[in-house]
């Protein structure tokens, strides 16, 4: 492994500097939010019922299904996590917001879970810098939302998306190697990146959308991470997994695989009920 | 960019390799459904949009007058600022403002439209800067450049030019005309400077990022700004695109690939950028 363990550290460092710029930065918006509460009384309610009814029927197509893996607990972090229907009298702004925290917990939740794998010390150090790192970030994201929530006057959402809840649980006992786990992680990531990207184009307060938007790309690079990881994984090269890679030893394809798409699509993106606190 | 050497060692298949490639291609596809359908909520609105300009100005008032605030506080030489993610930078937010802009060879554009313009002329900049960087390596003015570079830099400028057609379409349905220049402004302050500088693959890699941040910033700052639905939406569907080639590129530069865990408007562009 040629991991510089220090220059590791060191950007590890840097990037805490950097999320606490970052979450200093989000506090204004969320400041704004509260002038804007009052604002919502102008809420299209159509236009929610429509972008719901929209998101419902993404659902009915099977998006981001687990497939036929056998439904199983995945350690106590999730365990404790339990699934409430939505509160359809909440504003549309409030439910979605609901569901990003909701989505942020099982992100947080899994990437828990994950570092408590067998295989997970064994895992290429780049990839456990990833896991912790984007563990944090993920635990920033729920609390900005959650914050958003209550400031309109909604109540904060602890728990996980019960539909992906569901989805990692029957993807736990596939989970003997890192190949599995990213992908995964690369199904939660796109999820919730999805998510966002159509919640951005469906939020009535502007500084829920300005919140939103400031994540949605943060889940983005953690797919295109996920995506470069991944490739280099079943291209049997782990020991590529460093920072930086080898450039000249890379295929000519691990230059591309990190952003397959030319715009992000919504089709995985999640109903913005499905996660609303009851 | 010349093309990988044969002698140069790929570790998967060709195979492997075609399948990646045309994936790839099959997603670049897939993904332009959803922007049509973008695009006809432009038009359908366009008519609504012209008389909504005026609207906006004073909807932007009840918003603490963020709309027509502090991105001016950027100016031109702020993009050198915000250069690598990796820096700390404690520089406020910027906003994309609605003043006017030349979209075109003699148009005049103001409010969401003015956006759009800026938004596809910086497209046009990456675009042009990818193709700079191409021919350098190709005339052998980088060294050797590794295939991986080679892909990164051809498939970046291909979403660019997607992401500037984009933008283009949505002023021809509104029924200007197409803008293609680019940013006057980043490319004389920045572009032109930082290239003549460049003498490897890790210098463009860095010239690059930056222009990749710049654009992320600049689409943030321009969702948190423009009022139309469909100009909202593809916004938001281009701006985690240019967040992943910054995450790739820092990767390669030995970066952290991920390194705010909230995307930052620090170096957006506003509508003073001069276009052509």
């Amino acid at each position: 492994m040629s991991v510089d363990e220090r220059r590791l550290g060191e950007l590890v460092e840097e990037s805490e500097d950097l999320q606490s710029d970052a979450l200093r930065n989000a506090r204004p918006a969320l400041d704004e939010t509260v002038d804007l509460a009052h604002e919502r009384g102008r809420h299209d309610l159509d236009e929610s019922r429509r972008f719901a009814h929209e998101s419902r029927g993404l659902i009915s197509r099977g998006v981001m299904g687990g497939g036929a893996l056998a439904a199983a607990g995945f350690g106590g972090a999730l365990l404790t996590l339990m699934a409430r229907p939505a509160f359809a009298d909440q504003s549309m702004d409030v439910q979605m917001l609901q569901t990003a925290a909701s989505i942020e917990n099982l992100a947080v939740a899994t990437y828990t879970a994950a570092l408590g794998l067998p295989f997970a010390s064994s895992l290429p150090k780049v990839v456990q810098t990833f896991v912790t790192t984007t563990r944090q970030q993920h635990t920033d994201h729920a609390k900005a939302f959650n914050a958003a929530v209550t400031q309109l006057g909604g109540k904060a959402q602890d728990q996980p998306d019960p539909v992906l809840l569901d989805v990692v649980n029957k993807a736990k006992p596939g989970l003997t190697g890192p190949g599995p786990l990213v992908d995964l992680a690369i199904q939660l990531e796109t999820g919730a990146a999805e998510t966002y990207v159509a919640d951005v184009g469906a939020y009535s307060d502007t500084n829920a959308r300005k919140l939103t938007a400031s994540i949605m790309g943060v889940e983005a690079q953690h797919v295109a991470v996920l995506n470069a990881v991944k490739a280099l994984l079943s291209a049997g090269h782990p020991e590529w997994i460093t920072l930086p890679p080898p450039v000249a030893q890379l295929p000519a394809a691990a230059g591309s695989v990190g952003f397959p798409d030319t715009f992000i699509k919504t089709d995985q993106a999640r109903p913005a009920s499905e996660g609303a606190v009851k | 960019m010349s093309a990988p050497h044969h002698n140069d060692p790929i570790q998967i298949s060709e195979g492997e390799l075609t399948a990646m490639t045309a994936e790839l291609e099959e997603r670049h596809q897939e993904s332009l459904p959803k922007m049509r359908a973008a695009l006809d909520e432009w038009a359908e609105l366009r008519n609504g949009l012209r008389a909504g300009v005026d609207g906006l100005t004073s909807a932007a008032a009840t918003r603490r007058g963020f709309l027509l605030g502090a991105g001016i506080a950027l100016g031109g030489v702020a993009l050198a600022a915000c250069g690598g993610s990796s820096g700390s930078s404690k520089k406020k937010s910027g906003g994309t403002t609605r003043s006017t802009v030349a979209g075109g060879a003699s148009q005049k554009l103001t409010g969401d439209l003015a956006v759009v313009a800026l938004a596809a002329a910086l497209e046009n900049t990456a675009v042009a800067t990818y193709q700079a960087g191409i021919d350098a390596a190709t005339a052998g003015k980088l060294g050797t450049v590794p295939p991986a570079v080679v892909t990164f830099a051809q498939t970046a400028q291909t979403q660019h030019k997607a992401h500037a057609d984009a933008w283009n379409a949505a002023l021809a349905q509104a029924g200007k005309a197409k803008v293609t220049g680019v940013d006057l402004t980043v490319k004389n302050g920045v572009v032109d400077p930082a290239f003549a500088k460049v003498t490897d693959v890790a210098g463009l890699a860095t010239l690059a990022l930056q222009l990749e941040n710049v654009a992320a910033a600049t689409y943030l700052s321009g969702i948190g700004a423009i009022s139309d639905p469909g100009g909202i939406k593809t916004a938001a569907s281009i701006q985690p695109v240019e967040m992943q080639h910054a995450a790739i590129l820092n990767f390669v530069l030995g970066q952290y690939p991920a390194p705010d865990t909230f995307a930052k408007t620090d170096g957006a562009r506003t509508t003073t950028d001069q276009i052509g």
